[in-house]
C-alpha cells in the first residue's frame, strides 16, 4: 500500500473516444465493449513502478459530453497529468483538440503532463486520421503522442506508464514544486519531510532502476 | 447605537430637528449616494449605513438597495472595506433569520424572496466566489457567511452555479486551509451544506484534497476529544461519501480508512472521564463514516473491499473494543453494534472474526451470546435489541458455517456443557411471554435457514421438552401449536415468518406441519375471515402464504393433505380469486415497502416491528410460484377427472394401471416366443424338404442296382452255360457281388435312416400342432395350410 510518490490524472476527450475503456483496461485489465455514458467524472486507481519507486497513479476519468464541460474544468488545476483522447476512426474527435487543449492550458498548471493518445488503434481498416497526424499535431504543441487500443490493451500500460515517467523525469529536474498539493503529486507518508530539492539519485533520464530502495 | 447614530450623521450631515426622516427616506438618500457619489469614502460611508440599517429596515434596504450594492461590489473591488459593507448588507438583508430589531415581521420569507433575486443573475454569485480569492479578513469573511446564506435558502441553485463556475468548488477548497480559524470553521460549514446530495461537487471537492486536509483538521482539533469542528469535519466527510462510490473507492485507494484508526482509541479510564455529549456526536458520526463505506447498498465489490480494510486496519477489533467496553453509552452502543453488523456482513474472514471475539464476564462467554441475550432480554432498550437482531442477522448473512453454528446448540447429541448457547437463548425467547422477544428470536433463527437446505433439516431433529413428565415434542410442532395458542399479533406474525422461511423448499418440514392438530385449520380459518382489524389483514396474508408453501412444496405423503386436496381446501373454503387476494394484501401493506427497502430492520416503536426483509424477499420470490400453482391444480382437475375421483376411485385407477401394464408385458413376451417357433418351424421345414430329396435320389438309385443285379445274375447264370467262365468275370463278378451285398447292406441301412428320419419327422409334426394349438390359443390366426401341406408331404414320402 505504502508509495513513494502519488500522481493525479484526469483524462480528456470527446465523448466516445474511450477514455473510460483506457481507464477500464488500465486498472482491471478487461475490456467492455458496451459502457454506459460517464456522468460528470469516476475515479480508478492503480500503483506502478518506475526507478523500482512504487508510484500510485489516481485517475479521474471525466465525462466527454459537452454539458459536463465545466464540471471537469475544475479537475485540470489539481492534476499533474492528463491524457488527451481523440478516436482514430472519427476525424472531428481530432479535429476538436486544440479547442480541449486550451480549455486544459488555461485552467491547469502549467507544469501539466499531456499525453496525446488516438485510441482504437485496432480499428485500421476504419481509420480516418492518421497516425503521421497524430505525431505531427503533438509535435507542434509539445506533447507525447501513442497510439493504443483499449480492447487489445496495445500501449494502454504505455501510455500511463510513460506519463509517470514524464512526470517523475520533472520531479527529478525540480521542474515540480512537490510541496504543493495543489500539483497533483504527493508524496508517499513513509517519504516525506526528506529534502524535495534533493532528487533520488538516479538523476537524468530515469532509466535503470536505482539500488536506493 | 451611538455607532450607528454617527455613522447617520456623517452621511446625511447632521440632525435636521424637527423633521425625522423616515427609514424609507434615509434608505433612499444613501443609495442614491452610493450609485452617484464620485468619491469612494462618500460611496464607503453610504455604504457602511446601509450596512447598519439593514437589519432593522430590511426590506427597504433589500429593495432600494440591492442594485446599488451589486453596482459596488464590481466597481469598487480593489476596496476591501467598501466590499466588506456591501457583502455584509446583503448577507443581512438575505439571511432567513428574522432580526430582534426587524421592524416588518409579518414578511417571512423576505431573505428567501431576496436571495432569488440576488441569484437570478448567476454572475452575482461567481461575483461573490471571487472575493473569495481575497485574503483581506474584511472581505473573505463576510463573502463567505453570504454564501452560506445564499445557500441556505436556495441549496439546489447554488449548487447548480458554484459547479458551473470556474474553479468554483475549488475556491472554497483553498480557504478550507486558511489559518484563521473562524473562517475555517465557516467554511466546512458552508462546504457541508454544498455537498449535501450532488455527487458532482462531492466529487470535486474529493479530488481538492479534501480527506486529507479534513484528517490534518481532525488531528489538530485532538481527534475524537475535539470539539465541534470535529464533528463539522466528520460530517463533510459523510457527505461526501454518502451514496458516492467513486468517492468510496477514492477513499479506499487514498488508505484514508487506516486513518481513522486513532478515531477508536478508547481510553482505559473512559469510565472514570466518562462520555462528553460532544464526544458522544464525534463517535456517533464516525460510526456513520464506517457504515457508510459498507452500507449494503454500496456495490458488492465496493463493500467487501472495505470490509477487508477496515479488518486488517484493525477497525474491526477497535469496534468489537467498543461493544464489550463498560460504560459505554446505549446509545453509542447500538449504533456501534449496527456498525460491526455492516463490517461483517456477508465477508467470511470477518464473520469468523466476530465468532472469536468473547465478552470479559465471568465465566467468559462469546460476544454473540452476550448479544443475544441482551436481544431476549425485555429490559434493554428497544433500539439496542433491534441492532443487536441486525448484527446477528449480518452475522448469518451467506454464512453456513456460521449458520450451522447455531443450529448445532440446539442437537441433542451436543446439548452437553451447561454454558448458555445461541441456540437456547433463541430457543427461550421464541416462547417466552415477551411478544418481542417472540418476534425477535424467530427472526433470528429463520435466518439460520435462508438458503440452507441442511440446516432446516437439522432443525427439524430438534426436540424440546415442553413439560416434565410429558412426551418430547419437535421445535416445528411446538412453533406451530404456538402460533395458534398466543394472542399476540406480533409473536404469530413472527412465527408465521420463522414457519414460512423453514418450510420452503423443505418437504420434511411440510409434512412435520402437516401433521401438527389444528394447524391446517387455524391457517384456512384466518385465510378464509372476512372481517378483520388492525393489521389482522396482515396475518391473514401471511396465514394465506404458508397455505400456499404447504401445497408448493408438498410431496403428498400426509395423507388428506396431498397437493390435490390442499388446492382444493383452498379452493372450496376460500376461493382462488380470495385467495389472492389474500396474498396480495402482504406486499400492498405499509409495512412490507418499509421492511423490503433494506436489510436493516428500522422501527422507531416496538409495535412497528411486522415484517422483515428476508422475508419479503422469500414472499417476493414465492408469491407467483404459489398463485401458478395453484392455477395449474385447477386446471387439471377441470379438464381431468382423475384428480377429482375420490381416494378409493383413485386406488382402483391404478389397480387397473398396473394390470394393464402386466398385460401388455406378456403379450410382448409372447410375440417374441412365437416368431422364435416361427423361425423354427421355417427351418425344420427346409431340413424336412432336404431329406425328402436325398430319399428320392436314394430310391432311384436303389432301383437301379436292382436291375443292374438282376441283370448281373441273368448273365452269370447263362455265362457258364456258354463258355467255361473266365476267371477275370469270375474275379470281376466277385467282385459285383461283393459289391452287390455292400450295396444291400447300404441300402438296409438307408431304409433304416429313412424309417428313424420319418419318425423323426412325425416328431415334429406333433410338436408344430401343439405350438400351432397354442397359438391359436393365443388368438394368433394361422392358416391351416401349412398343416395340409405338410400331411401331403408326409404321404409322399410314405
Amino acid at each position: 500500500m505504502s508509495y513513494a510518490y502519488l500522481f493525479k490524472y484526469i483524462i480528456i476527450g470527446d465523448t466516445g473516444v474511450g477514455k473510460s475503456c483506457l481507464l477500464l483496461q488500465f486498472t482491471d485489465k478487461r475490456f467492455q465493449p458496451v459502457h454506459d455514458l460517464t456522468i460528470g467524472v469516476e475515479f480508478g486507481a492503480r500503483m506502478i513502478t518506475i526507478d523500482g519507486k512504487q508510484i500510485k497513479l489516481q485517475i479521474w476519468d471525466t465525462a466527454g459530453q459537452e454539458a459536463f464541460r465545466s464540471i471537469t474544468r475544475s479537475y485540470y488545476r489539481g492534476a499533474a497529468g492528463a491524457l488527451l483522447v481523440y478516436d482514430i476512426t472519427r476525424r472531428e474527435t481530432f479535429n476538436h483538440l486544440t479547442t480541449w487543449l486550451e480549455d486544459a492550458r488555461q485552467h491547469s498548471n502549467s507544469n501539466m503532463v499531456i499525453m496525446l493518445i488516438g485510441n482504437k488503434s485496432d480499428l485500421e481498416s476504419r481509420r480516418e486520421v492518421k497516425k503521421e497526424e497524430g505525431e505531427a499535431f503533438a509535435r507542434e504543441h509539445g506533447l507525447v503522442f501513442m497510439e493504443t487500443s483499449a480492447k487489445t490493451a496495445a500501449n494502454v500500460e504505455e501510455a500511463f506508464i510513460n506519463t509517470a515517467r514524464e512526470i517523475y523525469e520533472k520531479i527529478q529536474e525540480g521542474v515540480f514544486d512537490i510541496n504543493n498539493e495543489a500539483n497533483g503529486i504527493k508524496i508517499g507518508p513513509q517519504h516525506s519531510p526528506t529534502n524535495p530539492s534533493l532528487p533520488g539519485a538516479g538523476g537524468q533520464g530515469g532509466s535503470q532502476g536505482g539500488g536506493c530502495c | 447605537m451611538e455607532y450607528f447614530k454617527s455613522g447617520l450623521k456623517s452621511v446625511l450631515g447632521g440632525p435636521q430637528p424637527g423633521a425625522q426622516p423616515t427609514g424609507a427616506e434615509t434608505i433612499e438618500k444613501l443609495v442614491d449616494r452610493v450609485t452617484s457619489s464620485t468619491l469612494l469614502e462618500d460611496r464607503r460611508d453610504a455604504c457602511r449605513a446601509l450596512k447598519s440599517l439593514s437589519k432593522k429596515y430590511r426590506l427597504e434596504v433589500g429593495t432600494q438597495g440591492m442594485d446599488a450594492l451589486k453596482q459596488t461590489l464590481e466597481v469598487d473591488r480593489a476596496n476591501c472595506e467598501i466590499i466588506g459593507y456591501c457583502l455584509d448588507t446583503l448577507c443581512n438583508i438575505t439571511s432567513s433569520d428574522t432580526f430582534e430589531e426587524e421592524q416588518d415581521l409579518l414578511n417571512i420569507n423576505i431573505g428567501e424572496q431576496f436571495t432569488e433575486i440576488f441569484i437570478k443573475n448567476t454572475d452575482n454569485v461567481s461575483l461573490v466566489l471571487s472575493f473569495l480569492e481575497e485574503y483581506d479578513f474584511r472581505v473573505r469573511w463576510p463573502a463567505v457567511k453570504l454564501l452560506t446564506s445564499l445557500l441556505k435558502n436556495k441549496p439546489k441553485d447554488i449548487q447548480d452555479i458554484v459547479l458551473v463556475s470556474p474553479m468554483g468548488v475549488s475556491k472554497l477548497m483553498d480557504i478550507l486551509a486558511d489559518s484563521r480559524e473562524v473562517i475555517r470553521n465557516h467554511v466546512l460549514l458552508l462546504l457541508i451544506q454544498l455537498t449535501k446530495g450532488n455527487a458532482n461537487i462531492q466529487k470535486i471537492v474529493a479530488f481538492e484534497n479534501a480527506f486529507d486536509r479534513l484528517f490534518e483538521v481532525i488531528r489538530e482539533e485532538g481527534w475524537l476529544d475535539g470539539g465541534i469542528v470535529v464533528e463539522d469535519c466528520l460530517l463533510l466527510m459523510l457527505n461526501l461519501l454518502k451514496n458516492n462510490t467513486s468517492n468510496i473507492n477514492f477513499f479506499k485507494e487514498g488508505s484514508y480508512i487506516q486513518k481513522l484508526t486513532p478515531m477508536f482509541v478508547i481510553p482505559d479510564n473512559i469510565e472514570e472521564l466518562g462520555w462528553s455529549p460532544q464526544k458522544v456526536s464525534n463517535i456517533h458520526c464516525v460510526l456513520q463514516l464506517v457504515r457508510t463505506l459498507v452500507s449494503p447498498n454500496n456495490p458488492v465489490q465496493i463493500t467487501s473491499v472495505c470490509q477487508k480494510n477496515l479488518r486488517n486496519a484493525n477497525l474491526l477489533e477497535a469496534l468489537c473494543n467498543i461493544l464489550m467496553a463498560n460504560g459505554v453509552p446505549a446509545d453509542i452502543l447500538t449504533e456501534t453494534i449496527n456498525t460491526v453488523g455492516e463490517v461483517i456482513r456477508g465477508n467470511l474472514n470477518n464473520q469468523e472474526y466476530f465468532c472469536t471475539v468473547m465478552a470479559p464476564s465471568n465465566p467468559p462467554r462469546p460476544a454473540i451470546v452476550v448479544l443475544l441475550m441482551s436481544m431476549v432480554n425485555e429490559k434493554q432498550p428497544f433500539s439496542l435489541r433491534c441492532a443487536v437482531l441486525y448484527c446477528f442477522q449480518s452475522f448469518l448473512f451467506k454464512n453456513e458455517i456460521g449458520q450451522q453454528q447455531v443450529v448445532q446448540t440446539l442437537l441433542p447429541s451436543t446439548n452437553n456443557n451447561t454454558a448458555l448457547t445461541t441456540g437456547q437463548l433463541l430457543c427461550g425467547g421464541l416462547f417466552s411471554s415477551d411478544s418481542l422477544s417472540n418476534w425477535f428470536s424467530a427472526v433470528a433463527l429463520s435466518h439460520t435457514l435462508i438458503e440452507n437446505p441442511a440446516q432446516k433439516e437439522q432443525l427439524l431433529r430438534v426436540l424440546l421438552a415442553t413439560n416434565l413428565g410429558s412426551q418430547p415434542v419437535s421445535l416445528l410442532h411446538q412453533c406451530a401449536t404456538f402460533m395458534q395458542q398466543t394472542n399476540k399479533l406480533q409473536s404469530k406474525i413472527g412465527l408465521l415468518m420463522l414457519l414460512a422461511t423453514w418450510m420452503s423448499h423443505c418437504t420434511q418440514a411440510v409434512a412435520i406441519f402437516l401433521n401438527v392438530p389444528g394447524a391446517m385449520a387455524f391457517l384456512t380459518a384466518q385465510t378464509s375471515a372476512t372481517e378483520y382489524d388492525n393489521n389482522e389483514e396482515l396475518l391473514q396474508g401471511l396465514c394465506a402464504f404458508l397455505m400456499g408453501i404447504c401445497v408448493v412444496f408438498n410431496d403428498n405423503t400426509v395423507a388428506n393433505y396431498s397437493k390435490e386436496n390442499l388446492s382444493q381446501l383452498i379452493e372450496k373454503r376460500v376461493g382462488l380469486e380470495m385467495y389472492i387476494s389474500k396474498l396480495s394484501e402482504i406486499s400492498r401493506h405499509e409495512v412490507y415497502g418499509r421492511a423490503s427497502k433494506q436489510p436493516q430492520t428500522k422501527a422507531k416503536y416496538p409495535n412497528d416491528l411486522i415484517l422483515e426483509f428476508e422475508y419479503c424477499k422469500l414472499f417476493k420470490a414465492l408469491e407467483s410460484v404459489i398463485v401458478k400453482t395453484l392455477g395449474a391444480q385447477k386446471q387439471l382437475s377441470n379438464d381431468m377427472t382423475e384428480l377429482s375421483l375420490s381416494e378409493q376411485e383413485n386406488g382402483l385407477l391404478l389397480q387397473y394401471k398396473d394390470v394393464i401394464r402386466d398385460q401388455d408385458r406378456r403379450l410382448q413376451d409372447l410375440n417374441k416366443d412365437l416368431m422364435r417357433i416361427t423361425q423354427e418351424r421355417d427351418n425344420l421345414q427346409v431340413q424336412n424338404e432336404d431329406l425328402r430329396q436325398s430319399n428320392l435320389q436314394l430310391q432311384d438309385e436303389n432301383t437301379l442296382l436292382k436291375a443292374q443285379l438282376s441283370a448281373g445274375t441273368v448273365n452269370s447264370e447263362t455265362l457258364p452255360n456258354t463258355e467255361l467262365p473266365d476267371p477275370d468275370l469270375l474275379l470281376k463278378l466277385k467282385q459285383l457281388e461283393k459289391e452287390v451285398s455292400e450295396k444291400d447292406s447300404e441300402l438296409e441301412q438307408l431304409h433304416k435312416d429313412q424309417d428313424d428320419l420319418l419318425e423323426l419327422l412325425t416328431d415334429q409334426d406333433v410338436k408344430l400342432t401343439t405350438f400351432k394349438n397354442r397359438l391359436r390359443d393365443l388368438g394368433e390366426n394361422i392358416e391351416d395350410e401349412d398343416s395340409d401341406n405338410n400331411s401331403i408331404d408326409e404321404t409322399d414320402v410314405k
